[in-house]
């Protein structure tokens, strides 16, 4: 049953549970390499590679299994505590994770080829380690526990008749309901008893249908001030022993009829196993009894020493009734178990079906602005009942537009885990002994952004551990511990997921990044650029401060490569180093890459949209705040300090010239910034409003656009391009610099 | 002679892929009524609510293993009845005995063809037809 079409489905569900379980395999064992794991993380750890190896089985992944097995039965050395689970056993763990997710990763088809001298190699550590030293070479030579021969059990049949046993168990033991008749006397009600309070009790014991029985009831005329004339009849659909029932009227037995009639038979007194089975499905029962069962499974039972299952079974029982005597004292344990098993209600569904409903949703979105802008243009008053239900629709397609990405958000987790590996290969080739710490694992973000953080991420540890820490040698001269510390967190901030790399080492080197970036040309050798300009000389083009060109950290593409990734996401990299401490790479991007808040603005006939991310503010100048530097550049001040200005319409290439008298210049300055802090005030015509766009790829639908982000439709049906105000300062830059330059328009 | 048909099956693994597998199977044998459950909890829950002739359960599961879940079945009267196979990867002789105790039926050892679903059942229920 390897490669049958039915089971291939269930093979590609079964590699999805893999990844899952590989992301606890890991996570138990670093846990365990901090030392900050305990006998769960092993069981566990555990748990996760018998799991794959259950399922490799099951389609035929031979050598997964092979692999799996071997790791398992090491890991059960360690857990039955046979083996000490010391720094050398989690180092053949972590080892053995990183060749099983490599052998699932082969199975799979997502790597071409098996590294089988590297697998071959840890079966033997593994091995070595199983067997303390008497190392075997033959792969098959382990003893394999899986198959005793169960026929030495004996198992005992089941006697049933399928035709005539009805499944109801409770039929068994109980009625299956109770019709209960309640007439209440008036002393009942004299006495100051309520009965729909009782028949309130009632319906707490299950489904019940009530009818109420008026025949006694004189007519009005007739109808005396006090007396007792009605009778409810309840059909109660739960199977119940009767004592449940009357237990409810204990007060008020002698004050009314009760009449107890057994819906499909009653069989005889089981009392004891009655009260056990009182109420179905109720969560009390099983937290009962799954806590008196796995309290009793926690102590090792050695086998033959096991208490009978029938003693076991009694000393079950009183505890389960107990709990049914008091509900109210039991109710926090089954508030707990409601809990664990909301939280394990999930489903899986397939990422098109959302990414469909995404953009249907953003359709929606437009199309409800559309309809907002077009009754805005029949000119309703504010109050009318079209524009209040046009704003209602607004706050849903919202709401709706928001719960869709809430089901695209995921942890950052699933980039973090792949660290750990990666952080022991590049400390291994490189020599040095690191540390990584992360924070913020919980942090959530858009699909497709957790997808794309991988590779940034990626590079800036290499490069943390690489150039960022010493060896050794260097850190005991610095006077810092030998290990280094690698620290990566996310966090949310204003609308952002903001991702740090930090690391202890030895910071940037100012004076050599200058150097470099002189002997390179990127800078002028009299430039005057603060400490974090030079800091993010980095990420120039072509720059690479290593001597020589390892292979841990690149060709000298490293953070260039970085930087434009983070930027096609929408994101900034930024860079601050203290020399001698440390440094910290901090990248911001978008908590999603579907909607995006900006500025809706004209300039040169034109409508655009500036991101609201880069915006820090705007405002009308007054004319003596333009000055004219030199051959032609604008300048403007803002809050005492002089901005360069970006005139859009004409870097756009929407206007041919730049308009040579101040006095004609009409307009609104918004203050942008880009990744590197670097200011700059856009110049446009007027400034319309502030709205949620929908972002459309423009590479995809035309070609790529310097200058311009992407695209989106706005409420009237046009279409707007969104700016990109890096791209622009840049360009404004090299207008500055007197470069020529021509946009396609 | 039990009818295969007739047979009502409770399917207990925290692994989608094994309960989807181990359905497709009963499915073949030709049994209908199949119903599953993620965990022993939810199992529990499942099996009160609606009883089973037969629950196959995976041992290694999180949170309660299948030998807990096997004797809070046993440990309830009203479903104590249901006949139990454990499917499990590793079914070393201790875990064996000690789920022999508990009242197992029988085990199922990982991997498994139908044929050998097919005989274990038998080996519990008797012929199905």
């Amino acid at each position: 049953m390897s490669a049958d079409d039915p089971f291939e489905a269930i093979k590609q569900t079964f590699f999805l549970e893999c990844e899952e379980l590989l992301t606890d395999l890991e996570t138990n064992v670093t846990a365990l390499t901090f030392g900050d794991g305990d006998g769960e993380a092993i069981n566990a750890a555990f748990r996760a590679v018998h799991s794959i190896k259950g399922g490799a089985g099951a389609f035929g992944l031979e050598e997964l299994v092979r692999f799996a097995h071997v790791f398992e039965t090491f890991m059960d050395e360690l857990r039955s505590g046979r083996k000490p689970c010391d720094d050398q056993a989690v180092r053949a763990m972590l080892h053995a994770s990183d060749v099983l997710a490599d052998h699932i990763s082969f199975a799979r088809g997502l790597i071409p080829a098996m590294d089988e001298e590297r697998s071959n190699t840890v079966i033997n550590d593994l091995r070595e380690l199983i067997h303390g030293g008497s190392v075997s070479t033959t792969p098959d030579n382990d003893p394999d526990p899986t198959d005793p021969s169960l026929e030495a059990f004996d198992f005992k049949p089941v006697m049933f008749d399928f035709g005539a046993l009805p499944l109801d168990s409770k039929t068994e033991t109980a009625a299956d309901g109770w019709i209960i008749e309640f007439k209440p006397h008036f002393r009942l009600y004299e006495t100051g008893n309520e009965p729909s309070l009782l028949l309130r009790e009632l319906a707490r014991l299950g489904p019940t249908s009530v009818t109420i029985d008026t025949s006694e009831l004189p007519v009005l005329s007739n109808l005396p001030e006090a007396g007792s004339y009605l009778k409810w009849v309840v059909e109660l659909q739960a199977p119940l022993d009767r004592h449940a029932i009357t237990e409810i009227f204990e007060f008020v037995d002698s004050e009314c009829d009760l009449n107890l009639t057994p819906i499909g038979g009653l069989t005889s007194g089981l009392a004891g196993v009655q009260e056990t089975s009182s109420v179905p499905v109720d969560t009390v029962d099983i937290a009962a009894l799954l806590a008196a069962v796995s309290e009793d499974g926690a102590k090792p039972v050695p086998a033959g020493a096991a208490p009978a299952l029938a003693e076991q079974a009694d000393s079950l029982v009183p505890s389960v009734a107990v709990s049914n005597d008091t509900p109210k004292t039991v109710t926090a344990p089954a508030g707990g178990a409601k809990q664990v098993a909301a939280t394990q209600a999930s489903i899986r569904v397939d990422l098109d079906r959302i990414d469909k409903l995404i953009n249907v949703v953003g359709e929606l979105v437009i199309q409800q602005a559309m309809l907002a802008q077009s009754v805005t243009e029949c000119g309703l008053t504010v109050d009318s009942s079209v524009k209040l239900g046009l704003d209602d629709l607004e706050l849903l397609s919202r709401e709706i537009q928001d719960s869709v990405m809430a089901i695209r958000a995921q942890p950052v987790k699933s980039v973090f885990q792949r660290m750990p590996r990666l952080v022991r290969e590049v400390a291994e080739m490189t020599g040095k002994s690191v540390r990584l710490v992360t924070e913020g694992e919980g942090t959530e973000v858009d699909k497709t952004v957790v997808d794309r953080l991988a590779e940034p991420i990626t590079h800036m540890i290499r490069n943390a551990i690489d150039h960022g820490l010493e060896d050794a040698q260097g850190r005991m001269e610095a006077g810092k511990s030998k290990e280094g510390t690698i620290k990566l967190a996310a966090l949310h901030r204003s609308g952002h997921i903001v991702i740090e790399v930090s690391d202890d080492g030895r910071g940037i080197n100012r004076e050599r990044v200058r150097k470099i970036a002189v002997e390179r040309g990127l800078i002028a050798h009299d430039a005057n650029l603060t400490n974090e300009e030079t800091d993010n000389l980095i990420f120039l083009p072509g720059f690479s401060t290593a001597d020589a060109v390892s292979d841990i950290s690149g060709r000298g593409v490293g953070m260039d490569v970085v930087r434009r990734s983070i930027q096609q996401l929408g994101g900034r990299i930024s860079i601050a180093s203290q020399p001698g401490k440390g440094s910290v790479f901090t990248m911001s991007l978008p908590l999603t890459l579907a909607v995006q808040d900006g500025m809706v603005v004209r300039s040169g006939g034109q409508t655009l949209l500036a991101p609201l991310t880069a915006v820090i503010e705007s405002f009308t100048p007054k004319v003596g705040d333009l000055h004219r530097i030199g051959s032609g550049d604008w300048v403007i001040r803002f809050r005492d300090r002089f901005l360069p200005l970006i005139n859009i319409a004409r870097i756009l290439g929407f206007e041919e010239a730049d308009k040579s008298e101040v006095d004609d210049i009409q307009g609104i300055a918004i203050v942008v910034e880009n990744e590197a802090g670097s200011q700059a005030a856009l110049w446009v015509d007027t400034i319309q409003g502030q709205r949620q766009v929908v972002i459309k790829s423009l590479e995809s639908n035309y070609r790529k656009v310097v200058g311009i982000s992407a695209a989106t439709i706005l409420g009237d049906g046009r279409v707007a391009l969104i700016l990109d105000v890096d791209a622009l300062i840049a360009l404004g830059r090299q207008q500055a610099n007197h470069v020529n330059f021509k946009l396609a328009s | 002679m039990p009818a295969a048909s007739s047979i009502q099956v409770l399917v207990v693994d925290d692994q989608q892929s094994m309960r989807v597998l181990v359905r497709t199977c009963l499915t073949q044998i030709g049994i209908k009524d199949i119903r599953d459950a993620s965990d022993g909890e939810a199992g529990l829950k499942e099996l009160i609510a609606k009883p089973a002739h037969l629950v196959i359960s995976d041992f290694n599961m999180p949170k309660i293993d299948g030998l807990a879940f096997l004797r809070a079945i046993r440990a309830h009267p009203p479903i104590a009845n249901t006949a139990f196979v454990m499917l499990t990867g590793r079914a070393d002789a201790e875990l064996v005995q000690r789920a022999v105790q508990f009242g197992v039926n029988n085990f199922l050892v990982k991997p498994f063809t139908t044929a050998q679903l097919k005989a274990k059942l038998e080996t519990v229920f008797g012929k199905l037809s």
